[in-house]
C-alpha cells in the first residue's frame, strides 16, 4: 500500500466531502419494519463540523454508519468525495474507511492491548503505511498527551480515552471524520477538551468533522447543526450557539408532543383503567 | 433462579459444547476402555468355560521362562492314560497334544501371520473324536484320520487362502517339513491358554500328531470324562492316587477357576495401563472445562452483578454456574459412553493392527461402566469448573453498573511461588535419582515423581512464562501490527493462555519423553549389537524361538565363513533368578568368543569347563557370587552344582549364566538351537557369503538370517511399533487439547466482539483479522509445544540416566521425530484456529460496534 491517502481539501473549496441522495435505510420486515432514515437527502461540507442531532431513534447513528461505509442503505446514494459507496463490496468498503474515514465512538475506541501510540498509529499500522511522524506530533501536542504515550488505554482517564480516538481518527489524515456522541460518557470538563479538539483540527488542519450529539453545548461548537426525527432531515443552524440549538430543540419537542397528542387522542383516564 | 441458568445454558449453548465435547471424549475413553476389556473378558470366558472336560491330567512344569513349551515339554506316556481310564468312575479317557512351534507357512512360503510380534507361533494339536473332551469342533470338512491329513482352523485357511482339499506346507518343531492335506477347517478354540494368540492351528490324527510332535504315545494332556453321577472332584481324587508323582490332576472346575482369575489378572493389568491413558485426556479435559468456565463467568461479569444487585446470594451465583457445569456433564457423559463403544471397537482395532488379534465382537456395557462414568464425567467437570463458580460468586454487584469492569485478578504470585517449589522439588528429587547409582528402579521412581512435579510446576509457571515465551516466540511475526495485536492477545490473559496451551503441554511432555526413551533403548541396543556382536551374521527361528539343529548342520560348512556357532538354553532355577527360573545359556566355548565380545571383569569365557559356568556381574553382585563360588542350579534333570569361573559386565540382552554345551545337554537341554552365529572368513566375500547361506536355509522357512544391521532393524521396529501404539493411545489427549484451542480462542474472539469491530471500521480487512487469529492460535499451540518438548525431553535425558545399570547406556534423540511433534502441534494450532478465526473475520462491523 504505497498510494497516500487524499488530504482534506482546503477549506475554501465548496464541493461536499461527503453527500448522500434519497438515503433511505429500512430495518426489518413486515410487523418489526422500522423505516430509520426515509429518503435522507444530505450535504456534509468539507472542511466543516457538522453537527447531527435529533431525538433518540430518529435515525442520526443510522445515517452516520451509512454515510461512513459501515452499513449499506436499502435504497439511494452515499458519495465520499466522489466514490459511490453502493458499489462496493466488503473489500472496497474496507479499504475506503482505511484510507478515507475515521472513527470516534462514545465508547470502547482503544484496542486495550496497546498503548496510547500505538492505537494512535493503529489505521496506520493495519494499512501497512508509514507514520507521518510530523503529523503525528502535530496531533499529539494537540491532544496534550505527549507523556501518556505509553500509557494503556486502562491507566487513561474516559476523557483521556476519548482524546486519544480522536487522534487516532485524525492521525491517517481521512477525508472525513465521524464521531457518535464522543463525549457522551464524558463529564463537562472532559467534553470540552474532546470538542475543543475536534474544532482545532478543523480550524488548523481544515479537517472535515461530523458528529451526532444530544448535548446543545457540544453542538454549539460546530459549523452547522442539521436536526433529525423520524428518519427525515426536519432543519438545520448555521453557527449554532448553545442557546440558538436549545431553543430549536424547545420547539422540536413541542411540535412533536403536539404529534403524539393528535395521533393519541384518547383521554388518558381510559388508559388507566386498562 | 434456576429459569436464569437454564437461560445461560441456551445462550452459551455453542462454547458449552465445546466443553461438553472435551468431557465427552474423555468420558469416552474410560467408558471404552471398560467396554473393551469387559468385552474382552466375556469372549475368553466364554472360551473357557465351553471347553473345560471333568478332569485334565498334565505333566507339572516347574519353570515358566521363555519358550518353556518348546525348551522343556511336560509329557506323559500312554501307560499313564491307561491306568487313568482304569479309574472307578472314569467314562473315557484321552491323551491329548498340544505343541507350540508348529509353524504354518502361506501360499508365498512364508510362516503365516509372521508379523504377530514376539511369542506368537502356531501350534500343533492332536484331534479328540469324543466330542465331551474336544477342544476344537468342525467348522466344515471331515476329522484328520491318516498321517497324509489334517484340519487346520478357520482362521489360518482364511489368512493363508487354504480350502479343504488343498495340501499345506507345516514346519514341525524338529525341522522337517510335510506337507498333508486339508480335510476339515475347525473352530480355534482357546488355543495357547492367553487366547486366540496362535497364528495357525494344525490338528492331526492322535497317533499322527504324537509322531510328528512328540514321540509315539507321548502326551501333553489326559482329558478324562466323569460316568454320570460321578462329581469331578471325586473322579480328580480317585485319580491323584494312582498317576506318578510330579503329575497335576486338575478338575475342569479349577481349571475354569485358574484360567477366569489369570484372564482377570492380566486384563486387570491392560485395563489399567488404558485407563492410565484414559485419565491423562481427563485431566487435559478438565483444564479445558476449568478455562471455558473461567472465561465465560468472565463474560458474564455484569450479568452476574445484576443478579447480585437484585439480590441473589453468592451462594446462588456459584450455584448458578455450577447446575450448568452439571448439565453440561451430564449430557456429555451419556453421549460419552455411547461413544465409548466406538473406542472399544477402535482400541480392538488399534490391537489388531500393532499384531494382536483379539477374540470376540460384541460390545459388553455392564452397569459399573455407567457407574464409573457418570461418576468421573461429572466429578471431574463440576471439581473443574468450582474454582470459576466461586470467582463468580466475588463479583461485587456495583459492577452491573459500571461499563468496564471484570472480576478482579488475584496476583500470580501465590501460583508462582508454588510452581517454584515444586520446580525446586523436582530437581532435588532429579538430583537424589541421579545419585542412587545402582538400583536403577528407586531412581527410575525418583525421576519420575520428579517429572509429575516437574510439570505440574511449569503448569504453574504457565502464565508468567507465556508472557515471555511468547514474545520470543511471536519476533517472526511483529514487524506487522496484526501479528503484534495477535501476540498481546495471547500475553494479554496469561493464565489463559497457560491453561489452553498446558492442555498441549501435558501430551508433548509425554510423547517428547517416550521419543526419547525409544531412541535411547534403539541406540543403546545399537551399541550393545556393534560392541557384542562379531558375528556378521545371526540366524534366529522365527520370532526369536528356538529352532532345530538341523539349520546349524546346514550352515556349518558354508565355503568363506571362519566361524559358525551355535547356543543353546535350558531352564533352571538359579540363584536370583526367582521363582519361574531362568533360562540357562549353553555355548561352545572356543568359537563364541570370536562372535561374542562379553566384557569380562574376571575369568574370560575360555575357562569354561564341564562344571563350570559364567554371570554377569548384576546378577553375581546381588546374590554375593563371586569366582570360585559354587552355585546349585535346578534343571529339569535335577540339581547341578556348577563353579563361577568368570564374571561379565552385562551387555543389553546379553545376561545372565552361561555354560557350555555338554554341561547344558546334561542339564536336559533339547537339540534346539536360539541363534547360529556366523562370522565371514577374513577377504571373503560377504554377500556371496550370504547368497550361499541364503540358499542353504531355503528348507527351513522358519528360520531367518540376518546380517547386523537387520538385526539392528529388526530390534528399532520391535521398539517403534511399541512408540507407535503408546502415541496412538495419547492422540485423545492431544486431540482433546486442540479442541481446548478452539473453545478459548471462540471465546476470546466473542469476548473480543467490540476491539475486532473496531479495527474493522478503521480498515481492518477479513483476511487481516483471520490472520490475527491464526497467529494468535499458532503461537498459543507453539508455546504449550515447546514448553512441553523441553520437559520431555529433559526428563528423556534424565530417566536414561537412571536406567543406564538396566542397560540403556546410551541417550539417543530422534530430533526429526521432535520436530514432527512441533510442526504437529502448529498444524494443530492453526486447524484449531479456522472455524474462530472464521467467526472473526465474519463479525457483523455494525453489530460488533454497538454490542454491549
Ligand atoms: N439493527 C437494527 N435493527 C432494527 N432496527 C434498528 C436497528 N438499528 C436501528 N434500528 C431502528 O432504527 C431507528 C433509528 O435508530 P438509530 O440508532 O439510528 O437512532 P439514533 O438517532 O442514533 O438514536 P439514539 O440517540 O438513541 O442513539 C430506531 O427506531 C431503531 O429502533
Ligand atoms: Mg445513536
Amino acid at each position: 500500500m504505497t498510494e497516500n491517502p487524499p488530504l482534506p481539501e482546503p477549506i475554501t473549496t465548496t464541493a461536499p466531502a461527503a453527500r448522500t441522495h434519497g438515503l433511505t435505510k429500512i430495518y426489518g420486515e413486515g410487523d418489526t419494519r422500522v423505516t430509520a432514515l426515509d429518503s435522507v437527502d444530505i450535504e456534509l461540507g468539507a472542511g466543516k463540523f457538522t453537527a447531527i442531532m435529533g431525538p433518540s431513534g430518529s435515525g442520526k447513528s443510522t445515517l452516520m454508519h451509512c454515510t461512513a461505509g459501515l452499513d449499506k442503505a436499502t435504497s439511494g446514494e452515499v458519495f465520499i468525495g466522489d466514490v459511490d459507496l453502493s458499489k462496493l463490496n466488503d473489500k472496497g468498503l474496507t479499504k475506503l474507511r482505511r484510507e478515507s474515514v475515521g472513527f470516534v465512538f462514545q465508547s470502547f475506541n482503544l484496542v486495550p492491548t496497546l498503548n496510547a501510540r500505538e492505537n494512535i498509529t493503529l489505521p496506520m499500522d493495519i494499512a501497512g503505511r508509514k507514520v507521518d511522524t510530523e503529523w503525528f506530533d502535530t496531533v499529539v501536542d494537540t491532544i496534550g498527551l505527549r507523556d501518556r504515550l505509553t500509557h494503556k488505554p486502562a491507566e487513561l482517564s474516559g476523557g483521556q480515552q476519548q482524546r486519544v480516538a480522536c487522534a487516532r481518527a485524525l492521525a491517517s489524515r481521512p477525508a472525513i471524520v465521524f464521531a457518535d456522541e464522543p463525549t457522551g460518557n464524558l463529564d463537562s470538563r472532559s467534553s470540552a477538551e474532546v470538542l475543543g479538539f475536534l474544532r482545532r483540527s478543523v480550524d488548523e488542519f481544515g479537517q472535515t468533522i461530523v458528529m451526532v450529539t444530544h448535548d446543545p453545548s457540544a453542538a454549539a461548537y460546530a459549523d452547522r447543526v442539521v436536526f433529525l426525527a423520524d428518519g427525515h432531515v426536519v432543519d438545520e443552524l448555521l453557527d449554532p450557539t448553545a442557546d440558538s440549538v436549545l431553543d430549536r430543540m424547545k420547539r422540536f419537542e413541542l411540535q412533536t408532543a403536539a404529534a403524539a397528542q393528535q395521533t393519541n387522542s384518547e383521554p388518558p383516564s381510559a388508559q388507566a383503567g386498562a | 433462579m434456576l429459569k436464569a441458568t437454564l437461560r445461560g445454558l441456551l445462550a452459551h449453548r455453542l462454547r458449552l459444547g465445546l466443553t461438553g465435547f472435551a468431557i465427552l471424549l474423555a468420558v469416552a475413553f474410560v467408558s471404552g476402555t471398560y467396554i473393551f476389556t469387559d468385552s474382552l473378558h466375556q469372549a475368553l470366558n466364554n472360551l473357557t468355560n465351553s471347553q473345560q472336560p471333568d478332569v485334565v491330567v498334565s505333566a507339572k512344569t516347574q519353570f515358566g521362562t521363555q519358550f518353556n513349551d518348546e525348551l522343556a515339554p511336560p509329557t506323559l506316556n500312554s501307560s499313564v492314560v491307561t491306568t487313568v481310564s482304569k479309574v472307578p468312575g472314569v467314562a473315557d479317557a484321552v491323551g491329548w497334544i498340544q505343541i507350540r512351534n508348529v509353524t504354518m507357512l502361506g501360499p508365498d512360503g512364508k510362516p503365516l501371520g509372521s508379523n504377530q510380534g514376539p511369542g506368537s507361533s502356531g501350534q500343533g494339536q492332536s484331534w479328540i473324536s469324543n466330542p465331551a473332551l474336544a477342544v476344537n469342533t468342525l467348522d466344515s470338512g471331515q476329522a484328520p484320520s491318516n498321517s497324509s491329513q489334517v484340519a487346520i482352523d478357520t482362521t489360518a485357511a482364511k489368512n493363508g487362502d487354504f480350502k479343504i482339499g488343498q495340501q499345506v506346507s507345516i514346519v514341525l518343531p524338529s525341522g522337517q517339513t510335510v506337507r498333508p492335506t486339508i480335510t476339515a477347517l475347525v473352530n480355534r478354540g482357546l488355543s495357547g491358554g492367553g487366547g486366540g494368540g496362535a497364528s495357525s492351528l494344525a490338528v492331526w490324527d492322535p497317533a499322527t500328531a504324537a509322531q510328528l510332535l512328540l514321540k509315539p504315545n507321548e502326551f501333553t494332556q489326559i482329558r478324562v470324562q466323569a460316568q454320570p453321577g460321578v462329581s469331578q472332584q471325586t473322579l480328580a481324587d480317585a485319580i491323584k492316587k494312582v498317576v506318578p508323582p510330579g503329575t497335576q490332576v486338575q478338575t475342569g472346575q479349577e481349571i475354569t477357576d485358574n484360567t477366569a482369575a489369570n484372564l482377570s489378572s492380566r486384563l486387570d493389568f491392560l485395563n489399567t495401563f488404558l485407563l492410565v491413558f484414559a485419565l491423562i485426556s481427563l485431566f487435559v479435559a478438565a483444564f479445558l472445562i476449568y478455562n471455558t468456565f473461567s472465561m465465560l463467568v468472565a463474560q458474564r461479569t455484569r450479568e452476574l452483578a445484576l443478579l447480585r444487585a437484585i439480590g441473589a446470594t453468592r451462594r446462588q451465583v456459584t450455584r448458578t454456574v455450577l447446575i450448568e457445569a452439571l448439565v453440561v456433564a451430564l449430557i456429555a457423559t451419556t453421549v460419552g459412553i455411547l461413544a465409548g463403544m466406538g473406542v472399544a471397537l477402535g482400541l480392538r482395532g488399534l490391537f489388531n493392527l500393532f499384531g494382536a488379534p483379539l477374540p470376540g465382537n460384541g460390545l459388553v456395557v455392564i452397569p459399573r461402566t455407567f457407574l464409573f462414568s457418570y461418576l468421573i464425567g461429572v466429578v471431574v467437570t463440576l471439581v473443574s469448573a468450582w474454582i470459576p463458580a466461586r470467582r463468580a460468586a466475588t463479583v461485587p454487584p456495583v459492577a452491573a453498573l459500571r461499563d468496564d469492569v471484570s472480576i478482579p485478578t488475584r496476583s500470580l504470585r501465590i501460583r508462582t511461588l508454588f510452581g517454584a517449589l515444586l520446580i525446586g522439588g523436582a530437581i532435588g528429587l532429579a538430583y537424589n535419582g541421579l545419585r542412587s547409582t545402582g538400583d536403577a528402579t528407586n531412581a527410575a521412581t525418583l525421576i519420575g515423581i520428579s517429572a509429575l512435579c516437574a510439570l505440574i510446576g511449569v503448569l504453574a509457571l504457565a502464565p508468567i512464562l507465556a508472557r515471555g515465551i511468547l514474545m520470543v516466540l511471536a519476533l517472526p511475526f511483529a514487524w506487522t501490527s496484526v501479528g503484534r495485536l495477535a501476540r498481546e492477545n495471547g500475553r494479554r490473559n496469561p493464565r489463559r493462555t497457560a491453561a489452553t496451551a498446558g492442555a498441549l503441554m501435558i501430551g508433548l511432555t509425554l510423547m517428547s519423553l517416550l521419543s526419547v526413551v525409544a531412541a535411547s533403548t534403539t541406540k543403546s541396543t545399537d551399541a550393545v549389537v556393534n560392541d557384542v556382536i562379531g558375528a556378521d551374521f545371526i540366524v534366529t527361528g522365527q520370532n526369536f524361538r528356538p529352532m532345530p539343529h538341523a539349520v546349524f548342520d546346514a550352515v556349518k560348512n558354508t565355503p568363506g565363513t571362519s566361524v559358525t556357532t551355535y547356543s543353546r538354553a535350558t531352564p533352571a532355577l538359579v540363584p536370583g533368578g526367582g521363582d519361574e527360573g531362568q533360562l540357562v545359556t549353553g555355548v561352545d566355548p572356543t568359537q563364541i568368543n570370536q562372535v561374542i565380545n562379553l566384557d569380562f571383569i574376571q575369568g574370560s569365557l575360555s575357562d569354561l569347563t564341564d562344571g563350570s559356568v559364567v554371570l554377569d556381574t548384576k546378577t553375581a553382585e546381588a546374590n554375593g557370587i563371586g569366582v570360585g563360588t559354587r552355585v546349585l542350579l535346578l534343571s529339569q534333570k535335577g540339581v547341578v552344582e556348577l563353579k563361577v569361573v568368570g564374571l561379565y559386565a552385562p551387555a543389553g540382552f546379553f545376561t545372565g549364566y552361561v555354560t557350555n554345551l555338554a554341561q547344558i545337554e546334561q542339564m536336559g537341554a533339547l537339540p534346539l538351537d536360539l541363534a547360529v552365529y556366523i562370522k565371514a572368513a577374513p577377504g571373503a566375500d560377504v554377500s556371496a557369503v550370504r547368497t550361499t547361506l541364503d540358499n542353504e536355509l531355503k528348507p527351513f522357512p522358519t528360520a531367518q538370517i540376518q546380517d547386523q544391521t537387520q538385526f539392528k532393524q529388526q530390534i528399532h521396529d520391535q521398539i517403534s511399533r511399541l512408540l507407535v501404539f503408546i502415541l496412538a493411545l495419547l492422540v485423545l489427549a492431544v486431540i482433546i487439547a486442540v479442541l481446548g484451542i478452539v473453545n478459548t480462542l471462540a471465546l476470546s474472539v466473542f469476548e473480543r466482539t467490540r476491539e475486532i469491530g473496531l479495527l474493522r471500521a478503521i480498515g481492518t480487512t477479513r483476511k487481516q483479522v483471520r490472520r490475527m487469529v491464526f497467529v494468535e492460535a499458532l503461537l498459543m499451540a507453539v508455546f504449550g509445544a515447546a514448553v512441553g518438548m523441553i520437559l520431555g525431553v529433559t526428563y528423556g535425558i534424565l530417566l536414561q540416566r537412571s536406567l543406564i545399570p538396566e542397560g540403556i547406556t546410551e541417550l539417543g534423540i530422534n530430533v526429526g521425530q521432535l520436530v514432527l511433534f512441533l510442526v504437529l502441534a502448529a498444524v494443530g494450532g492453526i486447524i484449531a484456529a479456522v472455524w474462530p478465526a472464521w467467526r472473526a473475520s465474519r463479525m457483523d462491523v455494525l453489530k460488533a460496534i454497538s454490542t454491549d
